[in-house]
């Protein structure tokens, strides 16, 4: 018990003893306090020998004397320290270096917190290494030493022991140096990034955080917390497994193919470090996360999800009994209609976790057994995965072995158990699964299962279904035929839209507001609401009187169809025409350079159909060459009898190009939108492709012009010209492509009519009117009515091709099917639903289209 | 059998030959009324026009009814390069002699045949103006350059194929040719009907593996606007069944039948693969 380490400074017993009582006595005259926690303290220190015990307490006093808080700090471990550790000598020594610093108090508070466990972990070694760490860091910052302290060090170790805490700190201290790099930054995400992306990979991902934290404190700090794309970014590409958002596409196409459903998929918000990954549903969408365990978990998910949209977990009459069964009488709803699941659960209190997950497994059971008779492959593919997965530990094992039985059960046709049967009969709905989950809830096989475990009880590719508040669902009996739900497109886009007009009306870019040229007229009206800015109108609840809106005349007059009174209404849109000047040569420059490649492509396949193009003409009156079947029909006609003329020649020259084409792009908001894999917005895209397409049609040689229309309300439209018939290809024009950018709503109707009367300074014999959309024609003053500007736009066309143009539409709206064969007529529109393809598929569809 | 051996003896056919026994027609499921309109057509010699996508059965169709009319089919496939002399005739020299030949659709008229100018719109716009007469109460083919009008034989009926798709925006058929028209509407016929095209195409796969095909060519088709310009045809279905049948396994034969033909796009494919494999585990061998 004696602790005789090094002893220098020792004195005869009754000396120290005596120098004990005196520094007691001090601190009774200074701190009550104090005092008190001294001599709480020293019974468990005097074990150790009177010289120790001396030792301490001239610590606490110094300590104290120091710094009031660092000084009870510790006086307040001390015991436990001393008891745990049996030894005082070291943390005493470790503690009194504290004092260098001031206001360390929060450092040595952590410090003692943690040290007896430190040592009973990792040894005597092990202790000193961390805490001279610690101390390092203290002379550093004490904020980062703080933060070193306080964070528990097994958390910091990793698991690893000492050696995982030297290679979590190695790299912030080397940043500290280089770059002025926080620990207490680093190391909100550092132990978790570290298993992501390993030792190695550690440095590099502070590096690049420590200069955001120099560039930005808010960003950098979101960059460490994991909050920031970019960071997570970084991450996942280092995180083994799937990542469902860059097989969007394919994950949707393959729903569309089994279920005729199109969902839209978007993020979760779901975060490495986090649990299990699970795919979740709002009703509307499916939230996909980063990462999952492998193609075919992310497979199943989606196929799973959807058939709990399918087979009518959400739907609102269901849910309105599940309430009613619970106890609660209405859903309650959250501010966007959605319902929200809590009290459904209330009345299990805590033990509500279990609940939830047998009621889960219960339903889970059903829209499997329902969906599995939809896709052949489903439950071999799930249970394939179930068997193979690792099976959980502790409480959720049980769980996730009875779900896994019970679809086993299912797969091989074996019998269930009782108690799941009536999930398995035809009229079973989600109140059958409660009704279920509550008999499985008697069973005390199921064990207790806390927050933590809940996840590890789903079978992979399962989750939680009333995690997300969801949007009530109609009755689909299965049926996902519908699901193409314009309110959740529109509120999407709206929703798209509203992100998207903040950015615009930032200050450093009001000068540049697009806009700024439209010239709003006075008017002396004040909303209460509303919104106006985007494609999607929205009745602005007017509160006062206003002025009368006097309609601007100044501008090229249309009329326009109103389908109500199956009429013209004449001179009602007022248009001015308009040059792009947005010009941006450096991006343009940019776009081509991206795009060398298939620019490089697309002029090869040109080339290589020259001799094509260039195909003899046969049956002229001059040429290079006789042309053999000609020549046998004149001679033959002549011997007949007849008097043919002498079209007997072929020739090879660049034939005239008989087909122009005026490309229309609707420039409304909705093309600012973000890319939906996140980086980049859709107008990224539209510049690309129509900047190829003009390279394409000048290669070509074929006459082409390009213009973009904005409106607002019928007296604003704006048609701006990028490249007019008669220009040039030159660096203005791709400037001005370059320039393109959304603004306001899209009164296509109008547009078309315009490029009709360019049209007519064009002498090709066929004329084509591109038409490149995202989504349906709307403006703020149709009054929520979609059909007006529909039919007005049916009537345009109908107007184009009497006028001799052939309109086309190439939309970037998924949902476009639902409206473009009523108003172009099918055939007559395609529709590019990944939004990438467009710059490949623009001059493609051209050159098909002129063939 | 006189086919066969006609065949390996290398016997030239006339285009126009009367077809043999009703009972040796190819094999063809009507999917609706095609089979009663097209009769109908037939009676009054109604010029039809035969609309739908490709591999869903036009061709089949006609050649199927020409067969159980006991009328010669002429098929001109039409093309870019195709003039109206193509189709009515030409003068040629034979020695010091000009002799006036027919063209297919002057022969059909002469001769009373289906004539079939399949894919008309290829065509260059004039082919189209000589059917003009031919289409309404005169049913006359005029012979500009032999200054004659033909009147038609009782017999003879002309039918268009026409596929509306995007591709033919540009070269679509004028309204005032269209309306000439009787039209009959084709699409992939209903999941039964199509089984048993591919059970009898496929010269006998068994029922299991046709049910499994045509249910995952049926849910390919969902792709169509999302990325797939045609959708999976009954055709594309019965070549799958027929390399089914030739030894291939499922998998294999329903990509190279299926996905190979159609796109390049790899989500596509995968997409597609990922519906074909559902359907024919892979433990499923040749």
């Amino acid at each position: 018990m004696n602790d005789t380490a090094t002893n220098g400074d020792a004195k005869p017993e009754a000396e120290e003893l005596v120098e004990i009582e005196e520094i007691l006595q001090h601190l009774e005259d200074i701190s009550f306090v104090a005092h008190r926690d001294t001599k709480e303290a020293l019974p468990a220190i005097r074990p150790f020998g009177a010289t120790v015990a001396r030792r301490w307490i001239a610590t606490a006093r110094d300590l104290f004397f120091h710094d009031r808080e660092s000084g009870k700090s510790f006086m307040r471990h001390s015991a436990r320290l001393a008891e745990h550790m049996q030894t005082v000598e070291l943390w005493l020594e470790q503690a009194a270096r504290f004092k260098e610093w001031v206001n360390s108090n929060y450092a040595l508070e952590g410090f003692m917190a943690q040290a007896d466990r430190v040592y009973a972990t990792w040894g005597e070694d092990g202790e000193r290494e961390w805490a001279e760490i610690g101390l390092r860091w203290c002379a550093r910052s004490l904020p980062d030493a703080r933060a070193y302290f306080e964070t528990d060090f097994e958390k910091l170790a990793g698991g690893r022991g000492i050696e995982g805490l030297r290679a979590l700190i190695e790299p912030a201290e080397t940043l500290f140096d280089e770059r002025g790099l926080t620990l207490d930054a680093y190391l909100e995400g550092a132990p978790i990034a570290r298993n992501l992306v390993g030792d190695q990979g550690l440095l590099s991902w502070a590096r690049r955080g420590a200069d955001l934290l120099k560039a930005g404190r808010s960003r950098g700090e979101a960059y460490f917390r994991l909050e920031s794309d970019e960071s997570l970014k970084l991450l996942l590409e280092a995180l083994p497994g799937f990542r469902p958002r860059m097989h969007g596409r394919f994950l949707r196409l393959v729903l569309l193919a089994w279920l005729d459903a199109d969902i839209p998929l978007a993020d979760s918000s779901w975060k490495p470090g986090e649990g299990r990954p699970m795919l979740e549903t709002d009703g509307r969408r499916l939230f996909m996360p980063a990462v999952m365990d492998s193609r075919e978990e992310a497979i199943v998910a989606t196929q799973h999800a959807a058939a709990h949209l399918a087979f009518d977990t959400y739907a609102q009459d269901d849910v309105q009994r599940l309430f009613e069964r619970a106890g609660v009488e209405h859903p309650p709803l959250d501010d966007k209609s959605r319902f929200t699941w809590r009290p459904l659960f209330a009345n299990y209190a805590e033990r509500m976790f279990r609940f939830q997950v047998l009621f889960d497994l219960a339903e889970d059971l059903r829209v499997n057994a329902c969906i599995a008779t939809r896709i052949p492959n489903f439950l071999p593919r799930l249970v394939e995965l179930a068997e193979q997965h690792e099976r959980p530990e502790g409480a959720a094992a049980v769980y996730f072995d009875f779900a896994l039985k019970a679809h086993q059960a299912l797969l091989h046709g074996e019998e269930q158990d009782p108690r799941l049967t009536p999930m398995l009969e035809p009229d079973a709905d989600v109140v059958t699964a409660w009704a279920v989950g509550e008999t499985l809830f008697a069973d005390e096989a199921f064990p207790e299962i806390t927050i933590e475990e809940r996840a590890e009880a789903y079978l992979p590719g399962l989750s939680l279904n009333q995690s997300l508040p969801v949007y009530p669902q109609r009755k689909r009996d299965g049926s996902l035929a519908d699901f193409r739900d314009h309110e959740a497109h529109d509120e999407h886009k709206f929703e798209r839209e509203k992100q998207e007009e903040q950015p615009q009306q930032a200050p450093e870019q009001a000068q540049k507001d697009p806009d700024a040229d439209i010239q709003t007229p006075q008017q002396e009206t004040s909303g209460t609401g509303g919104r106006i800015g985007t494609g999607i109108p929205q009745p602005a609840q007017v509160a006062k009187r206003a002025a009368p809106y006097v309609p601007r005349k100044d501008g090229i007059a249309y009329p326009e169809w109103d389908y109500r009174e199956q009429r013209y209404i004449s001179e009602w849109v007022n248009l001015y025409e308009r040059v792009l000047d947005d010009e941006n040569a450096e991006l343009a420059a940019s776009i081509l350079a991206d795009n060398r490649d298939t620019l490089k492509r697309l002029k090869r396949g040109l080339e290589m159909q020259r001799p094509q193009r260039l195909a003899p003409l046969r049956k002229q009156m001059d040429g290079d060459e006789l042309d053999t079947e000609a020549v046998i029909d004149f001679i033959a006609d002549k011997k007949a009898g007849l008097s043919p003329k002498a079209f007997i020649y072929r020739r090879r020259a660049v034939q005239h190009r008989d087909t122009s084409v005026l490309l229309l792009a609707d420039m409304s908001t909705s093309i600012m939108a973000r890319h939906p894999s996140g980086e980049g917005k859709i107008v990224d895209r539209v510049r690309e492709g129509i900047m190829l397409f003009i390279e394409a049609i000048d290669k070509v040689g074929d006459p082409c012009a390009i213009a973009g229309f904005a409106s607002k309300q019928r007296d604003q439209v704006n048609y701006y010209w990028l490249k007019d018939f008669n220009e040039g290809l030159d660096d203005t024009v791709r400037n001005r492509i370059a320039g393109i950018s959304g603004r306001l709503a899209s009164r296509m109707g109008a547009g078309i009519r315009h490029s009709l009367e360019a049209f007519k300074r064009s002498s090709s014999q066929r004329r084509l009117l591109l038409i490149l959309s995202d989504g349906r024609p709307a403006d703020y003053d149709d009054g929520g009515d979609q059909r007006y500007l529909h039919e007005d736009t049916r009537m345009a066309m109908k107007e184009a091709i009497d006028a001799g143009v052939h309109p086309f539409c190439i939309t970037l709206d998924p949902s476009g099917s639902d409206y473009l064969p009523a108003i172009f007529g099918p055939g007559h529109y395609t529709i590019i639903d990944h939004v990438d393809e467009l710059p490949r598929r623009l001059p493609e569809i051209y050159l098909r289209l002129r063939q | 059998m006189k086919n066969l051996i006609n065949r390996i003896r290398g016997v030239e056919r006339d285009v126009i030959e009367k077809p043999g026994d009703a009972g040796d027609a190819p094999f063809y499921k009507p999917q609706g009324d095609e089979v009663e309109i097209f009769r109908a057509a037939y009676s009054k010699r109604l010029p039809v026009m035969l609309k739908g996508p490709t591999g869903c059965g036009k061709t089949r169709f006609l050649e199927h009814i020409a067969h159980v009319l006991g009328q010669p089919l002429v098929t001109v496939s039409c093309h870019e390069d195709l003039t109206s002399s193509d189709l009515v005739g030409r003068f040629l020299l034979e020695g010091e002699e000009t002799v006036w030949q027919d063209g297919p659709l002057t022969r059909s008229v002469k001769e009373g045949a289906i004539c079939y100018l399949d894919e008309i719109v290829e065509a260059r716009t004039d082919t189209t103006v000589v059917i003009h007469p031919l289409t309404d109460h005169r049913r006359q083919l005029p012979l500009d350059k032999k200054s004659q009008i033909i009147d038609a034989h009782e017999d003879f009926m002309l039918v268009i194929s026409y596929n509306p798709g995007y591709q033919t925006v540009l070269k679509d058929l004028k309204p005032s040719t269209k309306q000439r028209f009787v039209g009959i509407h084709f699409d992939y016929p209903a999941e039964d009907v199509e089984r048993e095209i591919v059970a009898k195409e496929s010269g006998g796969l068994d029922a299991d593996r046709v049910e499994k095909l045509v249910a995952a060519g049926r849910k390919a088709r969902a792709l169509k606007d999302h990325g797939l310009e045609e959708a999976t045809s009954t055709r594309a279905l019965a070549y799958a069944g027929e390399l089914m049948q030739a030894g291939l396994s499922p998998r294999v034969a329903c990509r190279a039948a299926m996905i190979a033909p159609i796109t390049d796009d790899p989500e596509l494919i995968q997409a597609l693969e990922e519906i074909f494999d559902a359907h024919f585990p892979e433990s499923e061998a040749a």
